[in-house]
């Protein structure tokens, strides 16, 4: 069955509208599955006028906006209003299984924040929509390479009492459930030391001993096949060249300063653990270029192909 | 013309892939182009290499680096004869092999420090066999520093342009944390302008990473970029130097890689060596900063899997040897 996928156009000031008008006169999106756009029309418009597309008539899920004009390159509440608006009309949509996955283009957290947003981002704000308790944590995927994190937005000095053999086995449970969803039969997942030379037998730091060891053992224990506490800088040769599927990284920047080198500019984040398969570009709304015409459109398309992939088995 | 700086190059662990890469840099034309090179080690280990690699090159030992040739085809070593190569356990640890390794860099040292040679390039050596034959360090660069009789010394990894020097060496995480101190982070960044002018780089442009993610995000995420990090490059500011920081970690090395820095201060291990290795597949240098000679390295290990099979990738130690040979040059 061709999967449904209900597409937003993002925070109306950014590069979201301009990028899904060139998805959509992409004739590959609509070999891949049905395409219903969630948001306002004439934003699409606008997009596809301004990327020089011609209007393909998608069908829509109206959620109209108050007003029509958005300044490009500002983040407001009116604008963080709306997307908000559109995401939890797209969520509501999937609960009652009209679409089968989401893609989103670039939001702008501040924007939402503006708009009332309480929770720190928007993957708690789909967590509190869909009802669900359960750990998330954002995956980023780089091509064939898939990674989630232990511990994400904290001080480095604060990682290493954040880890626990509980934490370090739900993150590869994440990425390992996210991958076999994406049709890796049976995942390689590498998972990362904390320390130089992954610890050197306890010389150089013992997590790897004590925690992350244990953690990787009891995560084979639950059928995973994973890998490690392997030195985080030869690492990513490893991934790079196909030994690996997913990286389970201990902190933010072992993954990310791989990632950007890697090209995660052109990357999608997948919003790990929930019960939806959602999907957005890794990079953000680029105010700096909106209303140009000149956004990349392949991080976008990327996100689509993952999210189709995702829902069509 | 200047004469030919004379490098020394230690073969490490002669059980691992050392000696092969050393014979097969000194048989590149690049290479004895611009140095005279010579291997440090035992001459039974390098003719096993020679004789399947170049059987028609003549092997010379000499005793002391000033009977070397300068214009020569044939390989020329520095003969200890400390071990044979008959009896050698090739991709094993053994005891033997890494009391071997640190004699060769102990001569080596010496021969720096007495002006016979120009400059050291150290082959890989096996931490567990350097243990047991008494290193007493935690790892090469620690171990030169004390021959040397140096407290304080900073590892570069050197990546075509990319640099990355490192505040601290070998510690744990949790230890490398207690170094981001902004006195040492200052002294680091003078390290960095040197050693710019050591490579011949001149005045460059020196970029300090933060510490944590988005570089504290004004210190929502961690304080040290603005109790340490930014103080530090604040005062090399205004000492005149072409310092800027602090910058998130994951943004650094793509900007310098984009050329907007010759040089990156790293604040721990990993953060310089993760983006390093990544964009250096197997060409990689180490250069230590600090010292009173001039010693490059290999940024590999021994390679036991696959040490004696002749299919070792030498590039790491060609570029080596080509940056001793710019850090001993005369011009400037």
């Amino acid at each position: 069955m061709r999967p449904r996928i209900g597409l937003l156009l993002g925070d109306p000031a950014g590069i979201g509208p301009e990028l899904v008008a060139k998805l959509i006169a992409l004739p590959e999106t609509h070999a891949r599955a049905d395409v219903l756009l969630i948001g306002d029309r004439r934003q699409y418009l606008r997009g596809a006028d301004i990327a020089s597309t011609l209007d393909l008539h998608p069908v829509f899920i109206e959620c109209p906006s108050s007003t029509e004009d958005y300044a490009p390159g500002n983040a407001s509440a009116a604008a963080g209003d709306h997307v908000l608006a559109c995401l939890r009309t797209a969520i509501s949509r999937w609960q009652v299984g009209r679409i089968d996955a989401i893609v989103f283009a670039p939001l702008n957290k501040q924007a939402m924040k503006l708009a009332g947003m309480s929770h720190s981002d928007e993957l708690r704000y789909f967590a509190d929509l869909l009802g669900y308790r359960g750990s998330t944590s954002e995956i980023n995927i780089c091509g064939k390479l898939w990674t989630s994190r232990v511990t994400s937005h904290i001080p480095l000095r604060a990682v290493s009492s954040a880890l626990t053999v509980e934490g370090i086995c739900e993150a590869a449970n994440l990425l390992d459930r996210a991958l076999r969803t994406g049709g890796v039969a049976e995942p390689r997942i590498a998972v990362a030391a904390l320390n130089p030379h992954a610890g050197e037998g306890g010389l150089l730091g013992t997590e790897e001993i004590e925690i992350i060891g244990p953690a990787i053992r009891e995560a084979r224990a639950r059928g995973m096949s994973a890998h490690g506490p392997l030195p985080a800088d030869t690492l990513f040769i490893a991934a790079r060249r196909g030994d690996f599927d997913g990286v389970v990284t201990m902190y933010h920047d072992q993954g990310q300063i791989a990632l950007k080198l890697l090209g995660f500019d052109r990357g999608v984040t997948l919003a790990g653990g929930l019960p939806a398969v959602i999907t957005t570009p890794a990079h953000g709304t680029a105010f700096d270029i909106a209303g140009k015409g000149t956004a990349d459109v392949r991080a976008l398309r990327e996100a689509f192909a993952v999210a189709c992939r995702m829902v069509s088995r | 013309m200047p004469s030919k700086p004379r490098i020394g190059i230690t073969l490490g662990d002669v059980a691992g892939v050392g000696p092969e890469v050393a014979v097969k840099a000194v048989l590149t034309p690049a290479v004895t182009a611009r140095c005279v090179p010579i291997l440090i080690g035992d001459l039974s280990v390098v003719r096993y290499y020679a004789e399947r690699l170049a059987p028609t090159r003549t092997l010379r030992a000499i005793n002391r680096p000033a009977a070397a040739k300068t214009e020569a085809s044939d390989l020329q070593v520095l003969d200890l004869k400390n071990i044979e190569f008959s009896s050698v356990r090739v991709g094993q640890v053994d005891v033997a092999s890494g009391r071997a390794a640190l004699e060769y860099i102990r001569t080596g040292v010496d021969l720096c420090l007495a002006k016979e040679l120009d400059a050291l390039v150290t082959g890989p050596i096996h931490k567990e066999a350097a243990q047991q034959a008494g290193i007493n360090a935690p790892g090469h660069t620690e171990y030169l520093a004390a021959l040397c009789g140096v407290s304080e010394v900073r590892m570069l990894l050197v990546v075509g342009h990319l640099r990355a020097l490192h505040i601290s060496t070998h510690l744990s995480l949790r230890e490398a944390l207690d170094c981001v101190t902004q006195e040492r982070i200052l002294k680091t960044i003078r390290y960095g302008v040197a050693a710019l002018q050591q490579l011949r780089i001149g005045k460059g442009r020196i970029g300090v990473a933060g510490l944590n993610p988005h570089a504290g995000e004004g210190g929502l995420f961690g304080r040290e970029e603005i109790e340490e990090v930014a103080p530090a490059v604040a005062a090399a500011q205004s000492e005149g130097l072409d310092v800027t920081g602090p910058i998130p970690p994951d943004t650094i090395f793509h900007r310098m890689n984009r050329r907007e820095f010759d040089l990156v201060v790293a604040l721990y291990h990993d953060q310089g060596h993760i983006p390093l290795k990544l964009m250096g597949f197997d060409s990689g240098v180490n250069v230590t900063i600090g010292l009173p000679m001039i010693r490059t390295s290999v940024d590999h290990g021994t390679a036991f899997d696959i040490a004696g099979q002749l299919t070792a990738n030498p590039e790491s130690m060609v570029n080596a040897i080509e940056l001793a040979c710019v850090m001993s040059s005369d011009e400037f």
